[in-house]
């Protein structure tokens, strides 16, 4: 099936949705019915785009250009490669997946807008992925954090206006700088009358970046990313958005809203500014490394499930900026793997802590124990996802930082060199399998509290959300070949634009 | 007679809006009082209409009344936003009026005087009709700001703003009398040719830029030259306020742009500088007051002085061209559509006893009046500057200017002002949609034509966000004239 303009579509799609959600906003049955249906045709939708794609191409794909800001060179330019084309349905997945579980009963209050709010959010994500114009990305950059602020704000926990503001303040403080820089590319990019924001001319006309100017653009550019991502020392924002955020606020938080840093990296500071990702690289990279160490040193002596999560996010994420910057193939799809693979896995373990809270209403992990003799189904379930987080081979998480690691080692353009900084980095999966297998015992293991002896099982609806992301955590472990086709030729455009040595002029 | 209409034609939208304001007035002592409450709005919104259809009939460009007046794209944009700002402050006005005993009629005739007044100074081609158009618009403002003669607080705000308004009117008028001296003439061109001829030597003509400066930053409230606003703004009635927080500023602009951008451009080297750190402080101090409000009415008062330095960051790299007098124009229009509407959104608290609205008495607003909170969340949304909203297009445009004139640095301090204004925006959102309501906290009723007014305008907000082509292509349009 081949549909026009389907990325207009995907982009309409949950707006069109909000109509007849205002419309029932009294009716919180009719509510969930029209937020399940329009997440559902977005999801079947990415399908079908993911369909059209043609694997193995570098190049952008169902590209749509229109005219929008005309007297400012700005276009309405959106396409797919193959680095966008696998995060555009993940997201729709997991936003259909979180409405899915929302509509269960666990939101209560103004149900419809809660919906509302992740209907904007869907636009504002997948317009992020499929926007190649630097203004239209801003604009869904920013689309994402509105919403995002009111789900953690009105439905999150005892601290949530703390947490929510925090989040908001520094996200907006990286992206304002961003802002600034994208002024200054666009006046950069051409003479008076011929300036753009669109990234196939940006490309073309990068010659016009001086070294000292990709150094401080890359700089905002990287600032904006490195909070959004977060990087290690930008991420304090996240462990309190993410204890704080409803269950849905979480999935999505760590599922997509991440991996718009990473993504931001790849699709624009690299191939733009080649000398200034040189210029950044070595900071990048041990900020890197520190996070995967750091987060993972943190998780270990959590004692809130869902804080224990969010840090081994922070270190998970740790693994996609290395991948990133080490400029090399195999580390590259590795990295953009890894955000596959850490936004179904994590997103599901978020998922299940939810679970679990709904049922015990404790976090803390002192407070559980022994849930595995009454939760057979829960148990298999979030073991599975454990083990896929802490890289086992076979399921997804493996693929990735394996692939990242690779690239690391054969890395040599960083002091102290791969060799260096690879087996560093290889030591935060062994303290993943420490963390998480000690928490999952302390958890799931031992007597179990009277408390909880008669708490239900999985629900047929929280089987429902957990399944696709189970099927495809082992299909990615198993079988990541057709992925990799995907991802491989426009990972290699990418590192040719930001390695071409007709850019290797030193900066002094 | 035939002279006479070739003189009035191409200044009708001015004359419409002062006959307006003197039907207002008649009809006023003729209907009975119980009348009076609809029809006269009603009258003042027909009569505005009318001024808005009156410009494109009005000779298209050209020099008038003996070369005081000057009809151009520029002010046909001037007019068109003035006269928009007087209509939404007479559609949100009507109950407040009645709740708060004012007397109706004075009400709509003095708004309409003032954007008379707003109106001339964009048709200004001389230091005199400048003036004239100046004090037509601010004396109207003080009676706005004092009309509720027996609120002690009303009192002070007139009496303050009066005060310190003919202060600084009277340190413009003596800047223009240097500047006379230093030119010969009070044309913007006749000035701007001799000042060609000497630059920047002759210390008389540095006190005449002083004197200028500064009386204009009295009436645009730049730091540190803003004291006045927020008592003023605070002890106004609030659709007043609404209009007073952007029609004399958004005239103010007008005021410097024609004056400093024709008359004083031959010395744009040095005194955009100025304005450039005039600028920063404004901002900065500004947003920085603001974050210690806690209460709305006066937190808004502030932070149109953060968005005065905004503008002025635009003013300040006029040495970017056309885009930069875009810029200004742009955000002008857009402070004007949401700051009213932010402004107006307080009157759904104003309740006996209260002046503005505590940020506790936001609490759970959201669960009150679902579409007005939306409205004001949008507003301030579009106020910190966060797409899709024309709030945002308004700072990138700003922000197009200032980096291109080489302040690098400037456009970093708007950015992270951006954030400071965010602390405090959003807190308000916080009170309307987090915070659950208290028992039994007083509400206002009868808000329809309010919420309609406020819809039409968020919705404006957002549309212009989404869609600022055509817009931005007025303000580059209106920029033309003032360019050398």
């Amino acid at each position: 099936m081949t549909i026009d303009h389907v990325l207009t579509l995907l982009l309409a799609v949950p707006a069109v949705g909000l109509l007849p959600l205002y419309v029932f906003r009294n009716d919180p049955r009719s509510v969930k019915q029209v937020a399940i249906v329009t997440t559902l045709v977005e999801l079947a939708l990415s399908l079908v785009m993911l369909a059209q794609f043609h694997a193995g191409e570098a190049g952008f794909q169902l590209v749509e250009d229109a005219s929008w800001l005309p007297s400012l060179g700005i276009r309405y330019l959106v396409g797919v490669d193959g680095i966008s084309v696998l995060l555009v349905p993940m997201t729709t997945l997991l936003t259909f997946i979180s409405v899915l579980y929302s509509s269960g009963g666990v939101i209560k209050d103004r149900i419809a807008s809660f919906m509302g709010a992740f209907l904007v959010l869907e636009i504002g994500m997948v317009g992020v992925f499929v926007s190649l114009d630097l203004f239209l990305f801003y604009v869904m950059f920013e689309l994402m954090l509105v919403p995002m602020y009111l789900i953690i704000g009105i439905w999150g926990g005892p601290r949530r206006i703390y947490s929510t503001l925090k989040f908001v303040i520094f996200t907006l403080a990286g992206s304002l700088l961003m802002l600034v820089a994208i002024v200054a590319v666009w006046l950069m990019s051409g003479d008076e009358g011929s300036r753009t924001l669109s990234l196939p001319e940006l490309l073309a006309s990068r010659g016009r970046f001086s070294a000292e100017f990709q150094f401080w653009v890359f700089l905002a550019f990287g600032l904006a990313f490195a909070i959004k991502l977060p990087m290690v020392p930008f991420h304090t924002w996240l462990p309190d958005a993410h204890v704080e955020a409803p269950t849905a606020g979480s999935i999505i938080l760590a599922g997509v809203l991440l991996k718009a840093g990473g993504y931001g990296f790849l699709r624009f500071a690299l191939p733009l500014f080649p000398v200034g990702t040189q210029l950044w690289l070595p900071v990048i990279i041990v900020l890197s490394v520190i996070a995967i160490l750091y987060g993972a040193a943190v998780s270990t002596v959590q004692k809130d499930l869902k804080k224990l999560v969010a840090y081994s996010s922070v270190a998970h994420m740790g693994f996609v900026t290395l991948g990133i910057f080490v400029l090399n193939a195999q580390g590259g799809v590795g990295a953009v793997l890894q955000m596959l693979n850490h936004g179904f896995v994590t997103g599901a373990l978020f998922l299940f802590v939810g679970i679990q809270y709904e049922r015990t209403h404790r976090r803390l992990i002192a407070d559980l124990g022994g849930l595995a003799n009454r939760w057979p189904l829960y148990t298999t379930f979030f073991g599975i996802f454990v083990l896929a987080s802490l890289g086992l081979p076979g399921l997804s998480g493996f693929v990735g930082e394996f692939l990242v690691l690779l690239g690391t080692f054969k890395f040599s353009g960083v002091p102290l060199g791969g060799l260096f900084w690879g087996p560093a980095a290889a030591l935060g999966v062994i303290l993943a399998a420490v963390y998480l297998l000690w928490m999952f015992q302390r958890v799931m293991y031992g007597p179990v509290r009277e408390a909880y002896r008669n708490l239900p099982d999985l629900s047929p609806l929280e089987v429902a959300c957990a399944v696709p992301l189970l099927v495809l955590t082992v299909l990615l472990g198993v079988f990541p070949q057709p992925a990799i086709a995907i991802i491989e030729p426009s990972l290699q455009q990418v590192l040719r634009l930001a390695t071409d040595p007709g850019f290797q002029v030193a900066f002094k | 007679m035939r002279t006479f209409v070739d003189a009035i034609v191409p200044i009708l939208p001015e004359v419409i809006v002062t006959i307006t304001a003197c039907v207002v007035l008649i009809a006023d002592g003729l209907l009975p009082p119980s009348q009076r409450r609809l029809v006269l709005p009603a009258l003042t919104v027909v009569g505005l209409v009318l001024a808005f259809l009156g410009g494109p009939l009005a000779p298209p460009s050209g020099q008038y009344f003996g070369g005081y007046v000057q009809v151009d794209t520029f002010t046909t944009f001037f007019r068109a936003v003035f006269i928009l700002l007087a209509a939404f402050a007479t559609l949100v006005a009507p109950s407040y009026l009645e709740r708060r005993g004012i007397a109706p009629g004075e009400f709509y005739a003095t708004l309409c005087f003032s954007t008379v007044g707003a109106m001339t100074i964009a048709l200004s081609t001389d230091l005199i009709t400048l003036f004239i158009g100046l004090e037509l618009m601010t004396i109207p403002v003080y009676v706005l700001a004092g009309m509720q003669r027996r609120d002690r607080f009303a009192n002070e705000a007139a009496l303050k703003y009066f005060l310190l308004g003919a202060f600084s009117s009277a340190l413009l008028v003596y800047g223009f009398a240097w500047l006379y001296g230093v030119s010969g003439s009070t044309r913007y061109l006749d000035v701007a040719t001799e000042l060609q001829r000497t630059g920047i030597a002759n210390p008389a003509t540095i006190v005449a830029l002083a004197l200028v400066t500064v009386g204009l930053g009295f009436k645009a409230a730049v730091v540190p030259f803003h004291q006045w606003t927020p008592d003023a703004y605070d002890g106004a009635p609030t659709p007043a306020t609404a209009f007073m927080s952007v029609a004399p500023k958004a005239a103010a602009f007008a005021a410097i742009l024609r004056v400093l951008f024709i008359g004083l451009a031959p010395l744009a080297v040095d005194w955009s500088a100025v304005f450039a750190v005039l600028a920063a402080v404004t901002m900065t101090g500004g947003n920085i007051v603001a974050l210690a409000q806690t209460n709305t009415k006066r937190m808004l008062a502030y932070s149109s002085i953060a968005h005065t330095g905004y503008i002025l960051a635009a003013v300040a790299a006029s040495a970017a061209g056309p885009s930069a007098t875009a810029a200004v124009l742009f955000y002008v229009f857009a402070y004007g559509v949401m700051n009213l509407g932010a402004f107006a959104c307080l009157l759904y608290f104003d309740t006996q006893g209260s002046r503005g609205a505590t940020l506790d008495e936001l609490n759970g607003f959201a669960r009150r009046q679902p579409l007005g909170a939306f409205a004001f969340f949008v507003f301030l949304i579009s106020l910190t500057g966060i797409p899709p909203t024309v709030g945002f297009v308004a700072k990138v445009l700003v922000i197009v200017p200032v980096l291109n004139a080489g302040y690098a640095w400037l456009a970093v301090i708007i950015a992270l002002n951006a954030v400071l204004a965010a602390f405090y925006y959003l807190r308000v959102v916080v009170h309307m949609y987090m915070y659950d309501p208290d028992t039994g906290a007083p509400m206002v009723v009868n808000t329809r034509l309010l919420s309609a007014a406020l819809g039409i305008s968020a919705v404006a907000t957002v549309v212009l966000g989404v869609l600022p082509n055509s817009l931005y292509e007025w303000a580059l349009q209106a920029a033309n004239p003032l360019l050398p």
